[in-house]
């Protein structure tokens, strides 16, 4: 295995210039005594085992606590482009809100003020002002309520979703490789070396580290079942299905833990495959892949079969 | 004795294979609707042990176990859709009034209608049987996607039962679709014209077009999926399961949603004609634009199999598809606000009666609404990403083919169970079935919205194993109590159907004052060919408040083979 990495986008986390300049930069709150103690190279997180879940899972619940019960709202979010799909969603919600409620009054209305009135001449199915008003009003409807949402779902499309292109030509963006079993998420980074299938490759189960501010560049295939890799903080969500790479990426705009969710029926313990996300700041990124690189070499068996199924990198 | 109930059974009548439709429909909307409850109950408080379900479940005293919860919600799922709703708006309704509404003594093949039922009822029968098998019956999800479904991944029995019982059902589907379009094509009564059908007989005619066009693209999917099962095909097998070759997964996502999304149009289409017609009859008022609406229901068949890959936005569709498929499914939500627009216009300055029909009717102009406006959202890609496979996917849906499908279910056998059993049903009991029915069913598919956009994804058995989910538990819960009440409003019906079959008073020959041909020209309950001579039909179903007959008649309605005393009227 391995071969060189297409282009000029390495994974050089030790290198990478000051963190970007975020578009909602909001300052988290510090690492908590868990996050440092995995930072920490002198306790480095032991490769292929399971995360420190107690501590982790507080830190977890500390966000999570600040009573957001019956708030319409989606998850907090952690993504620097996150913002702009939750404004749009929050847009078109108004736009409907208001449809919805246009035509529950005229309903209503309809109902009450006309209520076992007395008949008037109607004229057969209306006359031909009549359904020009309904066609056009329609349209107008249309144009408003659909074509909002069409051009900002057609921006976000084009400039962050579809948008492999920022990763690619960003230098720093950390690439990782998942892949999706009956019921974990098994991580793999290419390592110092920034080739993946190498000796250095760090792989993690339902462990995620990624650097705060940098392009992650994911892609994910599946051993057995069809599973939805998600990330809810960072509005995430794509297909891990066996037989193809797909693949997608995101930023993230604070450190914290969150949480990675599988959203499509895999069978029995589907809802128990929950896989954490740790966003580090980028010194402590690059110090525990050193660390862990360090370590996977050392253990690294070439017999083990099962335990390389990286693939290649290749860009769209 | 026996000789008669085995001759009832046989029949080819289609007014009886509609009542039998009737039962078996209601028969699995109880079992879909006690499923549902249970999924319920697990999302309120996790992992307590069910009142009075230790018997199913003794090892855990009665708690659901996520083995037992992957089957309800699976079944939950294929039960309502195949079993129970499609069943009861084309077996029961669509067979009952489609023929009676055209002026035809029956179905072009009453045969088939017959063979139809009795598809369907081998079908619900390997439903039932794969409860009593080991491993226990399907539990893939309603979707079945492989390699899930597949028996590296799900083994037992029960899911290759309930993969036959789909090809049951879809041989059922096919069956009558075929025989609803020819029907309507050929054996209207002279003088129905097409500009003359009642808009349901529109509705149940797009939605047969559907069927007969996507119900075989089910087929299909079902049974190279029932190859991969029994006979070691691998069309849909990769990854580690696949052994020399395999095929892809992602064909039968394209083959099952190219019929499944259609399939949301089956269920709405004949809904759709119900409200249309309820509306103009009790407003008293032709309807508002009914070519308008007919053109618009036409649009949204014509359009219904080029939306379906809105369901793949997450599986890696490329984004040339994603985005014709963004337009388009945008695109489809225009001949739907034109026809809400119509039936609003139709209320405007009529005389509206707050009938039982009609509250079913406005329930479900609703409901559908609320529905189809919280569905905006999925059909873009940006918008859909965060919200795809959440509890909004499922709020969305339900409100509009689970509860504007089954109000219109409602409102059609309010409408028509004088015609159907000639007895009727109490109306003050109907109306408090509809009405608390409608009220609890956006409180139900209302919490799941609300759920759905704060990130609860859909079929955990313990949505609060992720921290993020953890506060959704008080919103949860009520949603439960919302669906329990839900539940315990359907005894109102029940109630009121007992009560009518066995004391009801005999029904008016037409107890709604219309002017379509079941009322005006058969008997209540029809005979076995339904017309004691074929009427011919000389105007439109909703000639209502027209001052010439009123002049002539001394009634606001007239039929619509009714000769008209001094010259014509339209």
């Amino acid at each position: 295995m391995g071969g060189v990495v297409g282009g000029e986008a390495r994974v050089r986390p030790d290198l990478s210039p000051a963190p970007l300049i975020l578009a909602e930069s909001t300052p988290g709150p510090g690492p908590s005594p868990s996050e440092a103690r995995d930072a920490d190279p002198a306790h480095p997180t032991p490769v292929r085992s399971a995360p420190p879940a107690n501590a982790v899972t507080q830190s977890v619940s500390e966000q999570a606590s600040t009573g957001r019960a019956w708030r319409l709202a989606p998850p907090e979010g952690a993504s620097t482009y996150g913002p702009q799909v939750d404004a749009l969603l929050e847009r078109s919600h108004v736009f409907e809100a208001g449809l919805a409620a246009v035509m529950l009054a005229w309903l209503v209305l309809a109902v009450w003020r006309f209520r076992g009135a007395r008949p008037v001449v109607a004229a057969n199915g209306g006359t031909r002002r009549s359904r020009a008003w309904v066609v056009g009003l329609a349209v107008c409807v249309f144009i408003g309520v659909d074509g909002t949402l069409f051009l900002g779902s057609e921006r976000y499309a084009r400039e962050v979703l579809w948008n492999l292109d920022v990763p690619a030509k960003d230098s720093r963006t950390v690439r990782l490789e998942i892949n999706a079993h009956q019921w974990s998420w098994e991580a793999r980074y290419a390592g110092e070396d920034g080739r993946f299938g190498t000796p250095d490759d760090v792989v993690t189960w339902n462990d995620l580290r990624v650097p705060v501010g940098v392009p992650v560049w994911v892609q994910v295939v599946s051993t057995d079942v069809v599973h939805g890799f998600s990330l809810p903080a960072f509005r995430v969500k794509l297909d891990a299905i066996p037989g193809r790479v797909n693949q997608t990426w995101f930023q993230a705009a604070r450190e914290g833990t969150f949480e990675v969710a599988c959203y499509q029926h895999c069978g029995t313990s589907h809802y128990r495959m929950r896989g954490l996300l740790t966003v580090l700041s980028e010194a402590d990124y690059a110090r525990w892949l050193r660390e862990a690189g360090r370590l996977a070499t050392q253990a690294y068996d070439a017999d083990d079969a099962a335990a390389h199924w990286g693939w290649e990198w290749r860009a769209p | 004795m026996r000789a008669g109930w085995v001759r009832a059974l046989w029949t080819t009548d289609h007014k009886q294979v509609a009542r039998q439709y009737l039962w078996g429909g209601f028969g699995f909307l109880l079992l879909g609707g006690l499923l549902a409850l249970l999924i319920r109950w697990q999302w309120a408080w996790p992992g307590q042990p069910v009142p009075g379900l230790a018997w199913a479940l003794p090892e855990s005293r009665g708690a659901l176990t996520p083995p037992a919860y992957t089957v309800l919600f699976t079944l939950h799922g294929l039960v309502m859709i195949f079993f129970a709703v499609t069943p009861l708006l084309f077996g029961a309704l669509g067979h009952f009034v489609l023929p009676l509404a055209i002026g035809a003594r029956g179905f072009a093949f009453p045969r088939l209608s017959a063979a139809g039922f009795w598809a369907y009822a081998v079908g619900g029968a390997l439903v039932l049987a794969s409860f009593a098998v080991r491993l226990g019956p399907a539990s893939a999800g309603w979707t079945s996607y492989p390699p899930l479904a597949t028996p590296a991944f799900t083994p037992g029995v029960g899911q290759t039962l309930m993969t036959v019982a789909i090809l049951c059902v879809g041989v059922s589907a096919f069956s009558y679709g075929l025989n609803f379009v020819v029907t309507v094509v050929r054996c209207r009564a002279p003088g129905m014209t097409w500009g003359r059908m009642p808009l349901v007989v529109w509705g149940l005619f797009y939605g047969a077009v559907l069927n007969v066009l996507f119900v075989p693209v089910l087929a299909a999917a079902t049974l190279l999926l029932l190859l991969d099962r029994v006979a070691g095909t691998q069309f849909f097998i990769a990854g580690a399961a696949a052994v020399g070759g395999g095929g892809d997964p992602i064909v039968y996502q394209h083959l099952f949603w190219l019929f499944g999304h259609p399939e949301v149009y089956i269920l709405i289409l004949p809904a759709w004609g119900m409200v249309g017609d309820f509306v103009a009859y009790f407003s008293r008022k032709p309807a508002h634009g009914y070519r308008l609406t007919a053109g618009a229901m036409g649009a949204v068949t014509a359009m219904s199999g080029l939306v379906y890959a809105h369901h793949l936005f997450t599986s890696g569709l490329s984004p040339v598809l994603g985005r014709a498929f963004m337009v388009l499914t945008l695109l489809i939500s225009l001949p739907a606000e034109v026809m809400f627009l119509n039936w609003l216009m139709t209320l405007w300055r009529g005389s509206v009666r707050l009938t039982s029909p009609m509250l079913g009717a406005l329930a479900t102009m609703i409901v559908f609404g609320l529905g189809g406006i919280t569905g905006l959202v999925l059909g873009a890609v940006a918008t859909d990403v965060p919200l795809h496979g959440t509890m909004w996917v499922v709020g969305h849906f339900h409100l509009t083919m689970g509860a504007a499908s089954f109000l219109a279910v409602f409102a059609g056998l309010y409408f028509w169970f004088p015609k159907m059993y000639g007895r009727a049903l109490h109306e003050g009991l109907a109306k408090a079935h509809v009405l608390s029915s409608a009220v609890l069913f956006v409180g139900v598919f209302g919490g799941q919205l609300a759920a759905g956009y704060a990130g609860q994804l859909r079929r955990l058995y313990d949505p609060y194993q992720y921290t993020y989910l953890k506060p959704l538990l008080p919103l949860n819960q009520w949603t439960t109590a919302c669906a329990f009440l839900l539940g315990a409003s359907q005894l109102l019906f029940v109630g009121n159907l007992v009560w009518t079959l066995w004391r009801g008073r005999a029904a008016e020959p037409n107890p709604w004052n219309v002017g379509t041909l079941e009322w005006t020209c058969a008997a209540s309950p029809p005979a076995p060919d339904n017309f004691a001579t074929v009427p011919v039909v000389l105007r439109g179903p909703h000639v209502l408040s027209q001052p010439d007959v009123q002049q002539q008649l001394g009634r606001d309605w007239m039929g619509q083979a009714e000769v008209a005393p001094l010259g014509g009227t339209e």
